[in-house]
């Protein structure tokens, strides 16, 4: 038989054959069998996640309204600019595209090219555009008949209505609409919502594939968060601190805290420095300038560390010593333990002694037998020192626990801290007693302190400091409200306290804040900083006052601070007291409280503006010149529509009452003045320049005639309607606390 | 029996010893009519293979014809069934014709496989490579010719030499003449994947010719030294190195390696799990695997086939290849034998090594899918190997049915 092949030829084949057939093609099986059935899931899983492009449908941010509805913080729509490599042709239209894009959002051209290069069909290149440049994109793309490569996608820019106004309290969002300071940040789960999705089947060039897959899930916008924030308050708030900041030369700004004592509710909270919450990571201009002198290689460290300092909120993030005004705890503490009352004598010699250690009172030579009211009014350290050794340590801090100012308040607000006391326990040696019974040596924050004062201000209860009142949405709202946390002391207690106060604002170291119409109680303090300070042997204060009004049904509480006032002024009774009286004479009337003037202060103030609106020109011009008031008359009909200033304020003799007769035209420009400039100038003497620049003026503070005006609002230089009333307040520089 | 076995060998070689000088002339040689039919079992697994590979080849196709010629979803699968068409009719043709022939032409194929190498070189390269020689709307690879001229002139040489196969001067020089230039060549295309595949068939073919086996250990024994060399010595072999990177990693995009091709057909392998997501429904196919009509048809099959179809579709070569072999075995001379184990074995090494790669089970490297991979110059020429098979079969002596 003739054969092909040989034995050994035949040998050797099948061996070959064999090798291919069992060992190759068993390991091509185990593969196929590892890839199709044990990672076949795994597999198909990364498939599908490139198949399946889903895309973002960003969720509305919630906004955050005050306590009336006004916009805080809003997001309006915008769009982001997205690239779609894939869809882009050829290089000529990768050109144009970039080009045009280029010219519009301001982004370099190269930028462009080199996205539109990337393996991809989505790639972002400018974030939150605003309609302008939206609509200027849709142009060009129509113009250059472009019908791939660029798309538009909703989205959302955050920005606050009001500007600065409480944006310590707001907070800030990030790139990405992530809440990064204060509200925004504690509130951000409820803020943001849910992003949306829309999944669909695409091949690899971002097109769609023709088997059906697509798949939206909507996205769930967040929440609205109503405040108990009230924006006028808060307006008045700002700018009464900032006055007080700028006027003591405060170099490490200041803090506003004001809350409705009955509800725990904040009305206003406020810190210098400001930052601009569209703009958070700019500096303020001072800290550019520090910026500007730090060496090169450290700039960036000291940036972050001046944006921090600049965001943060010295209101729940820090500790200070309260000074004197924490003297109304002691009180409280000591009439609530049967201790003292009002007539309890107290004897200073100018100082006290404790273990081996002299503390003196601010008054050198003592302000000898006083009782215990005028202990308060005078702010007499030795007085307190001698109440609190008879509290004793354990009361104390039992006290002191019993305010709240060894935990934290529970306000809504990020990075609230906890206070820092001699030691954990409530140990303390008799020096620590002796200086924590006026205030010294132990931090709390400035809400602790706040709420404190609520309790004596409301009858003893203590309330959780809270800012949002509702969260809303479209489905329904969910309200907070007052939480009481515990009774502390008795509400006579609390009133005999608050009494002693309202003795404090008319003849005592709160003078300052007194103001005509309102019955206010207060208490300043002045502590001294234990850090180290920044010219060495130089020592810094923390000035402060913290009152309340009216005494009988007290609705608004404030508390005021000035870190390190350079101005040559430092106590609180001077550099903060006269302006948290401006605070309460333009705050009181935002929380329904109108003055009510008695017969001396009617006196001693002025006349109060009665009503005119409605009555004939005539009539009414009588009414003013019988008031010795002088009538101003604007438009040309034959009935008093508005008047300025509104009725029930009260002016100086002499001045002038804007009446109005004709629509629109209140505040028009033709009828606007120049403020003059009241600072240093005797109340007789401003009484007089204001009458000639037809303004009137509202007096508040010292009633001696020799003081001089040393605050005023608004300032010189501004202009307002004619007939506006301005607010001064009348220093007496003598006061301490 | 042994003995009676070795004595009808002789008479064997002495045999064809006497008839060696005669057969080399064409008076010799009858062109047609060769004594029996054709290898039917061969021709269906052809058929088989060539349909379902025209079917997959479309399916895989039509995403890249739509997407990128103009939405003619045809545009792939029309030439390809032309080629298809044309290359079945030579397959019948060639399978008449008496293979025998083919001896004296191995030269004049050698030579024209030598100067399409040298003249591939000159023309533009096309990513890097120079691979395709363009004749008007057809190009070719010269390397389909040089493998095949490698077998043929192996077995004719092989044949030639047969008892001499022992010595230096027979068994090794000549083929090292052949080969050692087609390789150079290959390698400087550059063309890896092909040069590996013409060095085992030249080896496949030297060993089955009957080479002393210490002659592979003189080869491999200075190649492994020297690759060692320079994996150690040298970084000459990064592009390898990155590629082996990509192997071992291929999900893994940090190595730097552009491992997407590999990836994607990964993908696709995997999402097709047990029973295959069904004829015409891969995803990965739209634009995810670059080309999916070429060289990684496969992973577009396992997605639409699933395993099932995967295997089935492994049975089908696995049972050409034995086919082809046991063909070769049978075949009436030693020149048939050698001829149609090489030629078989190229289809079988071939279709191992992409699907070793499309599964990454060794590094990537471009080979495409006999029957499946689109390209009509080499389905052509396949199917024209197919029928130097058949044409073996006619004289071999298996049960035809």
């Amino acid at each position: 038989m003739i054969k092909g092949s040989t034995i050994r030829m035949r040998k050797r084949i099948l061996l070959i054959t064999l090798m291919m057939i069992f060992l190759f093609f068993s390991i091509l099986i185990i593969r196929l069998i590892n890839l199709q059935i044990i990672n076949s899931h795994n597999l198909f899983k990364m498939a599908n996640s490139q198949q399946l492009a889903s895309t973002k449908l960003t969720a509305r941010r919630g906004a955050i309204y005050d306590r009336n509805m006004v916009p805080l913080a809003q997001s309006a729509t915008a769009w982001d600019v997205v690239l779609e490599p894939n869809y882009i042709k050829n290089d000529e239209a990768r050109e144009v595209i970039s080009q045009g894009l280029s010219e519009i959002l301001d982004i370099p051209k190269e930028e462009i090219i080199e996205a539109s290069k990337k393996r991809s069909s989505y790639k972002i290149i400018k974030k939150k555009i605003n309609s302008y440049l939206k609509d200027k994109i849709i142009e060009f793309k129509s113009q250059k008949n472009i019908t791939s490569g660029i798309r538009l996608i909703e989205n959302y820019k955050r920005y606050n209505p009001c500007g600065t106004l409480a944006s310590t309290v707001l907070g800030f969002t990030g790139d990405d609409g992530q809440g990064l300071a204060g509200l925004e940040s504690y509130y951000d789960k409820i803020l943001k919502g849910e992003d949306g999705k829309l999944v669909s089947a695409k091949n690899a060039i971002g097109t769609d594939m023709p088997y059906d897959y697509e798949h939206m899930i909507p996205p769930k916008d967040g929440q609205n968060l109503i405040l108990t924030i009230d924006s006028n308050i808060q307006r008045i708030a700002e700018r009464c601190l900032k006055q007080a900041v700028e006027k003591n030369d405060a170099r490490d700004g200041g803090f506003i805290i004001a809350m409705s004592p009955k509800t725990g509710e904040i009305l206003a909270l406020a810190v210098e420095n400001n930052f601009d919450p569209n703009n958070p990571f700019e500096l303020c201009n001072q800290d550019k300038k520090v910026l500007e002198e730090t060496p090169d290689e450290e700039k960036q460290k000291k940036k972050s560390e001046l944006l921090s300092k600049q965001w943060r909120n010295t209101v729940v993030n820090s500790l200070y010593y309260p000074g004197s005004v924490f003297k109304i705890i002691v009180a409280a503490m000591g009439l609530e333990l049967g201790l003292v009352d009002e007539n309890s004598n107290f004897n200073c010699s100018g100082g006290i002694k404790i273990s081996d250690r002299v503390i003196r009172c601010h008054k050198r030579i003592g302000h000898g037998p006083l009782n215990f009211v005028e202990a308060l009014c005078k702010s007499c350290n030795p007085a307190f020192i001698s109440l609190g050794q008879k509290i004793g340590s354990k009361n104390f801090f039992d006290f002191y626990k019993m305010f709240g100012f060894h935990e934290k308040t529970g306000i809504d607000l990020p990075g609230e801290t906890k206070d820092v006391f001699f030691s954990e326990e409530g140990n303390m040696k008799p020096i620590n007693l002796a200086v924590a019974s006026i205030g010294q040596n132990f931090g709390i924050t400035p809400i602790q302190m706040a709420t404190a004062a609520c309790a004596i201000a409301n009858g003893g209860e203590l309330v959780t400091p809270y800012i949002v009142k509702e969260i809303q949405d479209k489905d329904g709202k969910k309200s907070f409200s007052k939480k009481i946390k515990r009774q502390i002391i008795s509400s006579e207690t609390a009133k005999r306290v608050a009494d002693m106060m309202a003795q404090n604002t008319i003849c005592g170291g709160a003078k300052n804040a007194y103001v005509p119409g309102f019955r206010i109680c207060g208490k300043t303090g002045t502590s001294e900083k234990k850090e180290k300070p920044l010219i060495p042997g130089q020592k810094e204060y923390m000035s402060s006052y913290c009152g309340f009004a009216p005494v009988d049904n007290p609705q608004l509480l404030v508390l005021m601070g000035v870190n390190n006032p350079q101005g040559g002024q430092y106590y609180g009774s001077i550099v903060v007291a006269p302006n948290c009286g401006l605070f309460f004479s333009e705050a009181l009337p935002c929380v329904g409280i109108q003055p009510q003037y008695n017969e001396e202060e009617s006196k001693k103030y002025g006349i109060e503006i009665p009503n005119l609106v409605g009555k004939k020109i005539s009539e009414a011009k009588t009414n003013i010149i019988d008031l010795d008031l002088k009538p101003f008359v604007i438009g040309a009909g034959s009935e008093v529509l508005s008047q300025v200033p509104s009725p029930g304020n009260l002016i100086a003799r002499g001045g002038t009452i804007i009446i109005y007769t004709e629509n629109n035209t209140e505040g028009s420009e033709n009828n606007k003045v120049k403020v003059p400039n009241f600072i240093g100038m005797k109340k007789s003497e401003a009484a007089k320049i204001a009458e000639s620049a037809g303004l009137n003026i509202s007096v508040s503070g010292s009633s001696d005639e020799n003081d001089i005006i040393k605050t005023q609002s608004p300032s010189g230089s501004e202009y307002v309607p004619k007939g506006t009333t301005i607010n001064v307040v009348i220093h007496n520089d003598n006061l301490i606390d | 029996m042994l003995s009676k076995k070795k004595i009808k060998k002789k008479e064997e070689i002495k045999h064809l010893k006497t008839k060696k000088r005669k057969k080399i002339s064409l008076k010799n040689i009858k062109i047609l009519g060769i004594r029996s039919g054709l290898d039917m079992p061969f021709l269906i697994l052809v058929l088989l293979l060539v349909t379902i590979g025209l079917v997959m080849m479309f399916s895989a196709s039509y995403p890249n014809a739509f997407y990128l010629h103009k939405g003619d979803s045809f545009f792939f699968i029309r030439n390809q069934a032309i080629f298809a068409t044309i290359g079945l009719v030579l397959m019948m043709f060639v399978s008449k014709l008496n293979y025998q022939s083919l001896k004296i032409l191995h030269l004049p194929i050698l030579i024209t496989s030598f100067v399409l190498l040298l003249l591939v070189l000159a023309m533009p390269p096309i990513n890097g490579v120079r691979r395709w020689i363009q004749l008007g709307p057809i190009g070719f690879q010269p390397s389909e010719i040089t493998k095949f001229a490698i077998i043929l002139s192996f077995a004719t040489l092989i044949d030639k030499n047969f008892e001499k196969m022992g010595t230096f001067k027979y068994g090794i020089l000549p083929f090292l003449i052949i080969f050692l230039p087609s390789a150079a060549l290959l390698a400087l295309e550059p063309h890896i994947s092909c040069t590996v595949i013409v060095v085992l068939l030249a080896a496949i073919m030297l060993f089955i010719g009957g080479i002393k086996l210490r002659w592979f250990a003189y080869v491999l024994a200075p190649m492994l030294g020297f690759l060692g060399y320079l994996v150690l010595f040298t970084n000459k072999l990064t592009y390898a190195n990155t590629r082996i990177a990509g192997w071992l990693n291929p999900f893994d995009s940090a190595s730097g390696v552009d491992t997407w091709q590999t990836r994607q057909g990964l993908y696709a392998i995997g999402s097709g799990g047990i029973f295959g997501l069904g004829l015409g429904n891969s995803r990965q196919k739209y634009l995810y695997i670059p080309e999916p009509q070429n060289d990684f048809i496969f992973a577009v099959v396992c997605e639409e086939l699933g395993f099932i179809g995967a295997v089935i579709i492994l049975i089908l070569f696995a049972t050409l290849i034995w086919r082809g072999i046991v063909i070769s075995i049978r075949a009436k001379d030693r020149f048939g034998t050698l001829l149609g184990l090489g030629l078989t074995m190229q289809v079988g090494m071939q279709m191992i090594l992409n699907i070793a790669v499309v599964t990454n089970t060794i590094p990537n490297t471009g080979i495409s899918l006999p029957f499946f991979s689109y390209g009509g110059t080499s389905l052509l020429m396949l199917l024209v190997q197919m029928g130097i098979i058949l044409s073996i079969s006619r004289g071999s002596n298996i049960e035809k049915t």
